[in-house]
């Protein structure tokens, strides 16, 4: 009974959200515009704070999500504009460029780890924000960017689309955790000298964990260009696309593909409401909340559950094993 | 400082750039000397807190922005000078380094070195949008007579207040140095700083010298803070550049090595001045410090590779 | 042919020079011991034969092929294994999933292998339960997982660095008995670094004795520990 729940649950979970837009005329309250609009919104972020835990689970904090994500949303408007490209290809040449630009600064930057990769990546948005407002009539400059059709106006359309760029995060760190990619991330996380004993390449597994969760937010990027149609070096580097990721994950629950799930959803919903009080300023909240989190429960939500099962887990083998070693008497 | 072939060669490259720069536009030397001297001042207690104690704080630049504030509205309230207010601004400030330091830094000391990044990340949010909260995006300035002295040489013209800054950064410089020499704490900083546990083993009370240090610096870029209001227009995201600067030219100077920092600010400054200078390049003037951290980043691992 | 070879080993840190002109040999089932005070640059030693640090001059040798650039990490590979001082058991990882790193990294099995290899060589070592956390094991439990995490690499040769440290007399006896067949079973030429000397005489066939970064005695353990300068090293000058 209990693994049937285990097992429904989650599955049914995933049902009602894929179908969601299905209910628009029956349950206008939850799957009418406002509500999916919302729910793309959740899953932007979702998809960005799945991304950074990726990273961060190789003990890399990573402070460059905008920066990754506006390279994603630049990549597809210039797609479609220079290249004549087809918005769905465009959505995929956007992760492409976010990934190239992440293996050029990573090949560099990842040779010195911990405080010098954080700082760079903070400075990343900020750069790609210069380059992109200065970039003249080619990139459209301080006003950035329109293209001339949105991928769909269709609302269910939209919320799929942003719901696959969650699975496409989902994916990415599923693959990370299923692989020996996990292994490798975690014991250079822990202690680096051990990592290299073991035989793990600490650089190239760096790298390709950089550019893959690059490579994921810059799909993120197209995504939302193309469901909004344009948008401007301020807009597109927006600091909020890092900060929210950043705080859903380590509330959530980080080293985990589920922790940044929940905390996004719980998030994502907290901000639409401070949004809505507070004018100016509700930022203030997603600072505290990392603090918090970082002092009082760096594991987050998910973390502390995981923690917990893993304690019964092996209890249950012990007292197994201590089982069978009194009963051989 | 040690005079070696190397240190020679950089004057004489350091002096050749400046009679360059002179013939080419001199006012630009003066404002990269004036930049340069708010981003050594700025950069100094930074130097203080992760060169020496190793304390990662990316919040750096919105202590000074929150101290400015403070000066700005106690200014206005009290109808006196800025620089009236920097004194009890500071200690303010030393006070709520010191209150932010106890509650919460000190718990990420004992957690890996990401916790720190995280963490005081955290608190420049929390900073940045507290303002914005209470007095909103919008900037202020204060408009005052002093601020737009000027002298002319020859047929040029250009403003020297910034000039303030450069004898700020000179004075930190010189008070770092005197400071971490002469007294009991500094030379416990630099102590804590190389071997924690030893010095807790020789009868340093490492946490009450982590709680000086940090609050010593939070003070000295609090008076920064002040004299910044004096200049600068004052906006909640002000700090955030000056963090990032003051960060890169630590990290490029190397731990302890105060008058690379006063080097790094000149080359920095001296560079950002000149492309302002240049029209076609004033835009890209602000990714001269990124270009230095990729290049510090690089030297860096090149050395390290060597080891 | 011996399978480690170093050669004139130097390692300077700015001015200090901690391993200076170092030359010794070690072959596969070889049991070499490598003692001096403190301080004589045994660590250094051991991080520089692993790879952790690149020598200021001189070669490394491994089965002929000259090494001495290759970086930590393949020479995990290649063969040549290490265990730490400070414990460095990775805690977000369980004592299983610790063991086998190497064998998922150095011999590039898949997961499931990997896990099937390490559980029977933690069964061998007599590890227990390996899905505890790695801090709720005892301490002898603990040399004995940095050992079989070494042991996953696949080695031919392997550096013990001060395993014995922090045990009592039972379980010294248990690690030197498990050595001694690691040396002998899987034909491992295995380097101790140790302080106490009963380990050294009981187990190893030669002893290096290191001061001041200098090697300044090799041969079996009763000459050695009767040679003059050794003595001297260890008790300082004439009394």
């Amino acid at each position: 009974m209990n693994r049937l729940l285990s097992f429904a649950l989650p599955l049914g979970c995933l049902a009602l959200v894929v179908a969601l837009p299905l209910f628009k005329d029956l349950a206008p309250a939850i799957a009418g515009p406002y509500p999916l609009s919302l729910a793309r919104s959740i899953f932007i972020y979702m998809a960005l704070a799945i991304s950074w835990d990726m990273l961060f689970r190789s003990g890399q904090v990573s402070f460059g999500i905008a920066g990754f994500f506006g390279l994603g949303i630049y990549g597809s408007a210039l797609s479609v504009l220079r290249l004549g490209m087809s918005p769905w290809l465009s959505i995929l040449a956007a992760g492409l460029f976010a990934a190239l630009v992440a293996l050029l600064i990573g090949f560099v930057v990842l040779r010195l780890r911990a405080i010098y990769f954080s700082i760079t990546t903070l400075a990343l948005a900020e750069i790609f924000r210069i380059v992109l407002h200065n970039g003249g009539s080619f990139t459209g400059g301080p006003e950035g960017l329109f293209i001339p059709k949105i991928i769909s106006s269709d609302n269910a359309t939209l919320y799929w689309l942003a719901l696959s760029g969650v699975v496409v995060a989902l994916a990415a760190s599923s693959w990370f955790e299923r692989s020996k990619i996990r292994f490798a991330l975690t014991a250079i996380r822990n202690n680096e000298l051990q990592a290299k004993s073991s035989g793990i390449g600490i650089f190239k597994y760096l790298l390709v964990a950089f550019v893959v969760t690059s490579f994921v937010q810059g799909i993120v990027g197209g995504i939302q260009l193309q469901s909004y149609g344009s948008s401007s070096p301020d807009s597109a580097f927006d600091a909020n696309y890092t900060l929210l990721p950043l705080a859903m994950a380590l509330l959530g629950g980080v080293y985990s593909t589920v922790g940044p799930v929940i905390g996004a959803v719980l998030l994502g919903f907290a901000a639409e409401t401070l949004k809505l009080r507070i004018p100016y300023g509700h930022l203030v909240v997603y600072g505290i909340i990392i603090v918090l989190v970082i002092l009082f429960m760096p594991d987050g939500l998910y973390g502390l559950w995981r923690k917990r099962a893993r304690a019964r887990r092996s209890a249950r083998i012990d007292a197994r094993m201590a089982a069978k070693g009194a009963s051989r008497g | 400082m040690l005079v070696t072939r190397r240190s020679i060669l950089w004057t004489v490259l350091g002096l050749a750039v400046a009679i360059a720069i002179l013939m080419w536009k001199p006012t630009i030397l003066v404002y990269g000397i004036e930049r340069a001297g708010l981003y050594a001042a700025v950069a100094i207690p930074m130097a203080l807190v992760l060169g020496i104690v190793h304390i990662v704080n990316l919040s750096h630049g919105e202590f000074m922005m929150v101290a400015a504030y403070a000066t700005y509205f106690s200014a206005r309230a009290l109808k006196i000078d800025p620089y009236l207010a920097l004194l009890p601004v500071s200690l303010v400030m030393a006070l709520f380094g010191y209150v932010v330091y106890r509650l919460t830094i000190r718990q990420a000391l004992k957690a890996p070195e990401l916790n720190q990044l995280i963490l005081t990340f955290g608190i420049a949010i929390a900073l940045s949008q507290t303002v914005n909260l209470l007095f909103t995006g919008q900037s202020w300035k204060m408009s005052l007579s002093y601020v737009s002295a000027s002298m002319s040489i020859g047929a040029y013209d250009f403003g020297v207040y910034d000039f303030v800054f450069v004898a700020a950064a000179i004075l930190l410089a010189v008070g770092l140095r005197l400071f971490l020499t002469r007294t009991k704490m500094g030379k416990a900083a630099l102590a804590v700083g190389q071997n924690a546990k030893g010095a807790a083993i020789v009868g340093i009370d490492v946490d009450r010298t982590y709680a000086f240090v940090f609050a010593l610096a939070v003070g000295l870029v609090g008076a920064l803070g002040a004299m910044f209001l004096t200049k600068q227009a004052i906006f909640p995201g002000v700090g955030g550049p000056y963090t990032m600067k003051s960060f890169c030219l630590v990290a490029m100077a190397g731990v302890g090595n105060i008058t690379g920092v006063l080097w790094g600010s000149l080359a920095l400054g001296l560079a950002e001045a000149s492309m302002n200078g240049v029209r076609e390049l004033r835009d890209w003037s602000s990714i001269v410090f990124f270009v230095l951290i990729i290049a510090t980043i690089l030297v860096r691992s090149v050395k390290e590779k060597k080891a | 042919m011996a399978n480690l070879e170093t050669r004139a080993l130097t390692k300077r840190f700015g001015g200090l020079v901690a391993v200076n002109d170092l030359s010794f040999k070690l072959s596969r089932g070889e049991i070499l011991g490598v003692i001096g005070p403190n301080g004589a640059g045994k660590s250094t030693f051991i991080n520089l034969v692993s790879g952790i640090y690149l020598p200021t001059s001189g070669t490394v040798t491994y089965n002929g092929k000259d090494i001495t650039r290759a970086p930590a990490h393949l020479r995990s590979a290649m063969g040549i294994a290490r265990t730490f001082q400070l414990i460095h058991p990775l805690e977000n990882l369980d004592v299983l999933e610790n063991v086998m790193l190497g064998f998922l990294f150095s011999r590039r099995l898949g997961r499931r292998e990997a896990r099937l290899e390490a559980e029977k060589l933690c069964a061998a070592l007599e590890l227990g339960n390996t899905h505890r956390e790695v801090s709720q094991i005892t301490m002898l439990e603990t040399k004995k997982m940095e050992i079989a995490h070494a042991l996953g690499n696949g080695p031919e040769i392997l550096f013990l660095d001060e395993v014995m440290a922090g045990l009592n007399v039972d379980e010294t006896r248990d690690l030197i008995r498990l050595v001694r067949d690691i040396a002998a079973s899987r034909n491992i030429g295995v380097g101790v670094v140790e302080h106490v000397m009963s380990v050294i005489r009981e187990l190893t066939h030669r002893v290096l004795v290191l001061e001041a970064g200098e090697l300044i005695a090799e041969g079996p353990y009763e000459e050695v520990v009767k040679n003059p300068r050794v003595i001297e090293a260890y008790l300082g000058g004439a009394a």
